[in-house]
């Protein structure tokens, strides 16, 4: 059941992944860091600024080590995306695994299964080379084995490392520790309660730990003058990045988000959520209603919502919705006294079909378009037009996720392509730029004005100032596909502008 | 410092870290083998065949200066509750004192003998060896003299050899006087996963080096394999050798109910000596090679780590702190620095199962432990760690330059509660 199941599920994400949805700067900075990591650069391209921990990166460089020159041909992020697959498997495995050790019997696990796979959100999602992504399974693993139905100790210590590498996957998995704590408890037994729990801590603690021992090893623990620092990292995750606001408020970038989210799939995210309360009264649902019910608090509060957030929230979603059916379809056989025979197969048709009914149109329309549309068309064009009329020596500003690619045509990495976001001097977030290119915007030859630019501009109107001045005092050289999905390969004219380099080629 | 130099003392940290990674893990799989899940635990329990007792016995007690103690345990071993047995005082000639105890002990009941040991030098396997002449039970078992034994104790081994066809089986053991020093805590810990838990897993695999006391083995089988080994220090551990080599069924039971209580020893120098004792009979079981004849490799690499393993212990104690430290000072890549930090993270998860090891302790026996005992169990680990690290230290060099004496341990009767010494009291305590 499972084996065919997990076959649809990749086949439908595999289908179009590197067309759509269209490539994110996050995607590009991911996939440039693993760059970094594979041709023994340190930890990322640029200084690395304790962002997020390192270890997603690091397994997709590690995956991307795997694959060799089978994805040579493609560009660097559609490389990553083909990559993303592998958890992809893995986490549907592993919701299954959950599921059937919570007791959901097969059709359930499947229904799980499915639902998490086959949700036109989760292809947006999951196909993106995100970091929640890749911590999926991890945290997976942590429930799965959290779950042990022979109650072994080694279990919980795996579980513990398997959370532990989640969170130094992506730290926003640290807000599931609670559920996975009573997963933890609710399957323990009592008498050696005392000794899983604390093999279960003491791994994860031991596991975490390795972060922060990295940064002090390297002695950048504390925030000092002219170095990054781990905790300053922190700060600026909890409190430094710009609020978008509660999706609560309708006005937010955080509605907008979840708006978006929703316009794609409403219906799991809607069902996982109405499923909470009722779910929180099953015992065995527990931990996973309360994982789920945290991530949505969390997401509510006034504050920044991260993009793939919602990663985490659907396979959670799937299990509760699951779970709670299962429960259902429990009670209903157990029933005593009722014309069983009649009333069971026409309770669950009308269930099915009335959810297939409405599920179907909208997932079917959504899957087509994950399936056939191209939104990376443009980027590959200007890709392919940089590689072939553009001089490799000039200086190019661009969103990261042309940085790999351009790099391994010839162009000059760090100083040569230059991400964007780091000419934002306000945020001082990388000291090595600004001393290196101390006339900002000036320095570039070429600005690469894609999608991803301009909607970093439009949602950050107080920020990026030099990026907006390379942007104005620039020409368009060539422009490729319409719209807002155009990109535009734009020269940069005036006084004092441009790397000086030399007798620089003009397309 | 030079490339190659850095290079090779890179990779000497990181072979030494994964060492020392390897022992730490090994030590605390052999610690919680109890407690890895439900059904082992209930299955450390004894597991015993209803019905009557059937057997006989006849308990040992070695006893060499022990006057202030002994009287009151062959008081106790004479109320044992079982139809059928013998107690069995071992004395020296040469010791008066307690000879005297043992005969006003034997006058007042039949069941309680005295042997005199002629031998000289004096030590336990000799000591027992002489008695095993005089014993008329099937069973032979072997207590101290300072051992307070459960009163149902007998009833049940009796069962669990007719349960198990046992050819052997060892009961628990628990020091208990826990906080009577600094160092007694840890002690008694020690013990409390030794008996608990780790001889299980290896009963498991069928190689056990056996306890020094309550323990329990047929009498033919004794005589027939020539006793105990009386050149050896750790006589117990070479007798489970041997048996554990012939593929004789060994029986490992815990019951906090009917372990055997004993105490520390009283101060720092003691430990060291009885440490060093077994340390070097380990080092001489080792080397006597018995465990060879073993049937499967595993056996026999599970021989060589558990006869080892003190050291390996000891050494890792020490070598743990040295190696982080070489790390921080020596400029070695950032990956190794990471790396000589491994083997520290079980080492402290140890010291964390022990804080929940001290809850289990006191829950068990009933004890109601205190914040100042988890904060000694916590400040002793590293002069604990130094002076293992000193008996192996110890124990090598006497094994080397041929020191084979037995270094005995004394005895105060630190262990027994207020209301079981009385029957102690007529007997002062003995110089010594």
């Amino acid at each position: 059941m499972l084996l065919p199941l997990v076959a649809v599920v990749t086949a439908v994400h595999a289908t179009g992944i590197a067309r759509w949805p269209g490539f994110s700067d996050d995607e590009g900075t991911y996939v440039a860091q693993a760059w970094a990591v594979l041709h023994g650069q340190g930890l990322t391209h640029y200084t690395y600024w304790y962002d997020h921990p390192p270890l997603g990166w690091l397994q997709l460089a590690g995956l991307r080590g795997l694959a060799g020159p089978v994805l040579d041909d493609l560009s660097a992020v559609a490389a990553g995306r083909v990559l993303m697959l592998v958890p992809l498997v893995a986490s549907c495995t592993l919701l299954w695994l959950w599921a059937r050790r919570l007791g959901l019997r097969v059709p359930a696990a499947a229904l799980a299964v499915a639902l998490f796979g086959l949700s036109p959100l989760s292809v947006a999602f999951l196909r993106g080379v995100y970091l929640d992504t890749l911590a999926l399974p991890w945290m997976l693993g942590a429930f799965v084995l959290a779950a042990t139905p022979k109650r072994r100790l080694w279990s919980y210590a795996g579980s513990g490392a398997c959370f532990g590498v989640a969170v130094l996957t992506k730290e926003t998995m640290l807000l599931l520790l609670p559920a996975l704590l009573l997963q933890v408890w609710q399957t323990c037994d009592r008498r050696t309660r005392a000794f899983c729990v604390t093999a279960f801590g003491s791994v994860l603690s031991a596991v975490g730990l390795a972060y922060p021992l990295y940064a002090a090893l390297k002695g950048e623990l504390l925030p000092g003058r002219d170095h990054v620092s781990l905790l300053a990292g922190v700060v600026f995750q909890l409190s430094g990045r710009a609020a978008t606001g509660s999706p609560l408020d309708p006005s937010s970038a955080s509605a907008a988000l979840v708006d978006s989210w929703l316009a794609i799939d409403p219906w799991l995210l809607a069902v996982g959520v109405l499923s909470v309360p009722t779910a929180l009264l099953v015992r065995r649902l527990r931990p996973v209603t309360l994982a789920l019910l945290v991530l949505v608090v969390v997401g509510l509060r006034p504050g920044y919502l991260p993009q793939p957030y919602v990663v985490a929230l659907l396979c959670l979603c799937a299990l509760v919705a699951a779970g709670l059916a299962d429960t259902a379809v429990g009670a209903v056989r157990s029933a005593p006294g009722q014309p069983r025979r009649l009333v069971r197969p026409v309770v669950a048709l009308l269930v099915v079909g009335g959810l297939g009914a409405a599920l179907a149109p909208d997932w079917a329309s959504g899957l087509r378009t994950a399936t056939t549309v191209d939104a990376n068309e443009a980027g590959r064009q200007a890709t392919a037009f940089l590689a072939e009329r553009v001089d490799p020596r000039a200086r190019v500003l661009v969103d990261d996720s042309y940085y790999a690619d351009l790099v391994e045509v010839g162009f000059q990495p760090q100083f040569g392509v230059v991400w964007f976001y780091k000419l934002d001097q306000e945020a001082g977030l990388d000291p090595s730029v600004a001393e290196r290119l101390p006339g900002g915007w000036r320095e570039f030859d070429y600005i690469v004005s894609s999608p991803v630019l301009r909607s970093a501009l439009e949602q950050q109107p107080d920020s990026l100032e030099e990026v907006r001045r390379a942007l104005s005092s620039s020409t368009p050289l060539q422009i490729f596909g319409t719209g807002d999905g155009r990109v535009e390969i734009r020269r940069i004219v005036g006084e004092g502008t441009g790397s000086g380099v030399p007798n620089l080629a003009a397309p | 410092m030079s490339d190659v130099g850095g290079a090779v003392l890179a990779v000497v940290l990181a072979a030494v870290s994964l060492g020392l990674f390897a022992v730490a893990v090994s030590t605390m799989w052999w610690m919680l083998h109890a407690w890895r899940d439900p059904e082992t635990l209930v299955e450390t329990g004894f597991v015993q065949e209803p019905g009557e007792p059937q057997l006989s016995f006849s308990l040992l007690v070695p006893a060499r200066h022990e006057e202030a103690v002994l009287e009151q345990t062959l008081e106790q071993l004479r109320r044992l509750d079982h139809p059928s047995y013998e107690v069995l005082a071992i004395v020296g000639h040469d010791d008066q004192g307690t000879a005297d105890v043992a005969r006003r002990v034997a006058a007042r009941d039949g069941k309680v003998r005295v042997v005199v040991d002629h031998n000289w030098p004096k030590n336990k396997p000799l000591a027992l060896n002489t008695a095993l002449a005089h014993c008329r039970g099937e069973i032979t078992g072997v207590f101290d003299a300072e051992d307070e034994v459960a009163p149902r104790l007998l009833r049940v081994v009796d069962g669990v050899f007719r349960a198990e066809q046992a050819d052997v089986v060892q009961g628990g053991v628990q020091l208990v006087n826990f906080r009577s020093s600094w160092f007694s805590l840890r002690n008694c810990l020690e013990y409390f996963f030794y008996f608990r838990s780790r001889l299980h897993l290896q009963e498991r695999h069928g190689f056990i080096p056996l306890g020094g006391n309550t323990v329990f083995i047929r009498t033919a089988l004794l005589r027939q394999v020539g006793g105990w080994d009386p050149t050896c220090l750790a006589e117990d551990c070479e007798i489970g050798v041997r048996l554990s080599t012939m593929g004789r069924r060994i029986a490992v039971c815990y019951d906090a109910h009917l372990v055997t209580r004993e105490e520390t020893p009283d101060t720092v120098g003691a430990l060291l000596k009885q440490r060093t004792r077994w340390n070097q009979g380990f080092l001489q079981v080792l080397r006597k090679g018995d465990w060879r004849q073993l049937p499967t490799r595993r056996q026999r690499w599970l021989a060589r780590y558990t006869l080892c393993q003190p050291f390996l212990q000891a050494f890792a104690g020490i070598a743990i702190p040295i190696s982080v430290a070489t790390a921080l000072f020596a400029d070695v890549p950032i990956g190794i620095a990471m790396l000589t930090f491994l083997p520290a993270l079980p080492t402290v998860a140890m010291v964390v199962f022990e804080l929940v090891g001290l809850r289990e302790f006191c829950r068990v026996y009933y004890l109601r432990p205190q914040f100042s005992d988890y904060a000694k169990l916590v400040l002793g680990t590293p002069p604990y760690q130094i002076l293992l690290a000193a008996a192996a230290l110890r124990a090598v060099w006497r094994e080397a330059r041929g020191h084979r004496g037995w270094e005995k341990t004394s005895h105060a009767g630190l262990h027994r509660t207020a209301a079981s010494s009385t029957v102690a009291a007529g007997t002062g305590p003995a110089p010594r």
